[in-house]
C-alpha cells in the first residue's frame, strides 16, 4: 500500500450497512460499485469487516480474507489496512440488531484530499463535520408544505 | 471467525458505541410514493432551489 503523508490524507468515514436475517439478496452489484470507487480514484478503501450479531447478542467478526469468493474484491483486500480494532467491532455492532449481518467499511474519501490539504495549509482546521439524514431533508420539506398550506388556508 | 491478531488490544478509532441510524424507508411518513418522496428531496437538493429564510 503506498503511503499517505499525513499532511495529505482526505477524510475518512465509515459505514455499517445491516442485512437483516433474511433478508440480503448479494448479486455482486455492490462490490461491483465499490470497486468502480476505487478505480476511479474517488476512494481509498482502509478496512472492512463482515459482523454478525446472534440472537444473544454475541457477535463474530470476519475479515474480508475469510470469504472464500472475492471476486472483484480480492484486489482490494490485498490492499487493506487493519484500521479497527477488537474494541471497534462492538462499539459498530452495538448498531445491529441481532439475527442481522452487517457490513462495516471504512475508507478515505480521496476526492476531498486536495482541499483538505489546501485547507490545512491555509491554516483551517475543522471544527465540525457531518452527514444530514434524509429523513431530515424530508421532515424540512414537509415543515414548509405544512406552513405553505396554512398560509393559503388562513 | 477469530479477528487477526493486529487489531487485538490496540486502542479503537470509533470511540463509543454506535447507535443505529433511522432506517430511511421506515422514516418515511404515509403519503406520496417513495418515488415522489425521491424526487422531491432531489429537487430541494438542486443548486438554485434558494429554500433558506433567515
Amino acid at each position: 500500500m503506498t503511503e499517505t503523508p499525513l499532511e495529505q490524507l482526505g477524510p475518512v468515514d465509515y459505514v455499517v450497512v445491516e442485512f437483516p436475517a433474511g433478508a440480503s439478496n448479494f448479486t455482486g452489484e455492490m462490490a461491483e460499485e465499490l470497486v468502480r470507487l476505487v478505480n476511479s480514484g474517488t476512494i481509498r478503501l482502509i478496512d472492512v469487516l463482515i459482523l454478525t450479531k446472534n440472537e444473544d447478542g454475541t457477535v463474530d467478526a470476519m475479515e474480508l480474507s475469510d470469504i472464500e469468493e472475492l471476486g472483484e474484491l480480492q484486489a482490494l483486500e490485498a490492499q487493506l489496512a487493519e484500521l479497527l480494532a477488537e474494541d471497534d467491532v462492538e462499539n459498530l455492532a452495538a448498531a445491529m440488531d441481532p439475527g442481522s449481518t452487517a457490513g462495516v467499511l471504512i475508507w478515505e474519501n480521496l476526492w476531498a484530499a486536495p482541499f483538505a490539504a489546501a485547507a490545512r495549509r491555509s491554516g483551517g482546521q475543522l471544527i465540525a463535520t457531518g452527514r444530514i439524514p434524509i429523513q431530515a431533508i424530508i421532515a424540512s420539506i414537509e415543515a414548509d408544505e405544512a406552513t405553505a398550506t396554512a398560509t393559503e388556508g388562513a | 471467525m477469530p479477528l487477526r491478531r493486529a487489531r487485538v488490544g490496540r486502542a479503537g478509532v470509533i470511540g463509543a458505541p454506535v447507535a443505529k441510524t433511522a432506517v430511511v424507508a421506515k422514516a418515511v411518513t404515509p403519503g406520496p410514493s417513495p418515488v415522489a418522496k425521491t424526487a422531491v428531496v432531489a429537487a430541494a437538493v438542486t443548486p438554485g432551489r434558494g429554500r433558506r429564510r433567515i
